[in-house]
């Protein structure tokens, strides 16, 4: 049992890098797209079981801030989830002036995001004040 | 005996005095209570949050010599089940766009109407108040965009045991003068639950 579990994971591994050359902007999702060696109905629970063993979740690659033409800072923020299941959460994103100081505003509440498994994501917070030239932002399971 | 059984009566409803759901005060900012099927304080800040970042974010508020919008509330229809107070949502709306730095809202027109202003007025001929300081005519400034929008509800079955209950949050921004609509921006907010729970 132990060798075959081995075997599977083998196979996972190994495999990762020989698949055929695709569009990465596309996602196509199992049971619409064709299986691979790297992500087949073998393989597929196993890599599952395993994402979910170690506690995969949401990673967030960049977080982008530019002032936009009405003078207010954007925030964008890019990231990607390495699960294999929806992860639903909360953000708050609080303005920080030029003091450091956090600027009060109605805007700065838990806001709801969510990344498909597997995949990227991406979202956009808008600072109310012109005064903003920071930011700090919290996450929270959406419950 | 009769004796005995009031005494375990009265024992009884003294312990279970105190063993009632205490009341608590909410967390606000970091509420973690359960959501509910009905519109709550948390759904009118997510939207008013999402809204006032369109809006602002839209650039819609700009104005080319640098100046401040006039901006004016119009009817904010309550199209629900519930008994919606609709400046639930626009006081935070409207305290954001003054706060921004682009507009000023007017007490003047619109459903944020001061009656004052206008009772105000009507003392330029009373004997008994210095009319110089008395509001004169042509004072009042007219707005330059006004506000409005719609709140509704859509119910519906999604199976035998629970309802889905949707939320539509619209809100548009249109120039008083030409009518043109510059802006406009809906939210939904989506709900499953019991068919028990009441949405309204």
């Amino acid at each position: 049992m132990k060798r075959l579990i081995l075997f599977y994971i083998s196979v996972v591994f190994l495999a990762i890098g020989c698949g055929e050359e695709r569009e990465s902007r596309i996602k196509v999702r199992e049971g619409i797209g064709s299986d691979t060696l790297v992500d087949n109905i073998v393989t597929r629970p196993v890599a599952k079981a395993f994402s979910a063993l170690i506690g995969e979740g949401i990673v967030v690659d960049e977080a982008v801030l530019r002032r936009n033409d009405a003078g207010f800072l954007e925030l964008h923020v890019n990231g990607h989830n390495k699960s294999y299941n929806t992860k639903r959460f909360r953000y708050r994103v609080e303005w920080l002036d030029a003091s450091g100081l956090v600027i009060e505003t109605k805007t700065s509440v838990w806001l709801r995001a969510s990344a498909m498994g597997k995949s990227p994501f991406s979202f956009k917070v808008v600072a109310p004040r012109t005064e903003a030239v920071d930011f700090r932002m919290d996450t929270r399971k959406w419950e | 005996m009769k004796a005995r059984t009031l005494h375990i009566i009265a024992l009884l409803s003294i312990l279970f005095t105190g063993c009632g759901e205490e009341t608590t005060n909410i967390d606000v900012v970091h509420d973690e209570g359960k959501p509910v099927m009905a519109l709550d304080y948390r759904d009118f800040d997510q939207a008013a949050s999402a809204l006032v970042q369109s809006l602002l974010g839209s650039g819609s508020l700009k104005k080319k010599d640098g100046g401040r919008y006039v901006v004016a509330t119009g009817r904010i229809v309550n199209d629900t089940m519930q008994r919606i107070d609709t400046d639930q949502l626009m006081a935070k709306i409207e305290e954001e766009l003054l706060n921004s730095g682009q507009a000023v809202m007017s007490s003047a027109v619109g459903s944020g109407t001061d009656k004052l202003i206008h009772e105000t007025r009507e003392l330029r001929d009373s004997e008994e108040f210095d009319q110089s300081t008395v509001a004169a005519r042509g004072t009042l400034i007219a707005p330059e965009l006004s506000i409005s929008g719609k709140i509704f509800q859509r119910n519906i079955r999604y199976d035998k045991k629970r309802q889905q209950v949707e939320y539509y949050f619209q809100l548009k921004l249109s120039d008083a003068k030409t009518g043109l609509r510059f802006w406009q921006k809906e939210i939904i907010v989506g709900k499953r639950g019991s068919n028990k729970s009441v949405a309204w």
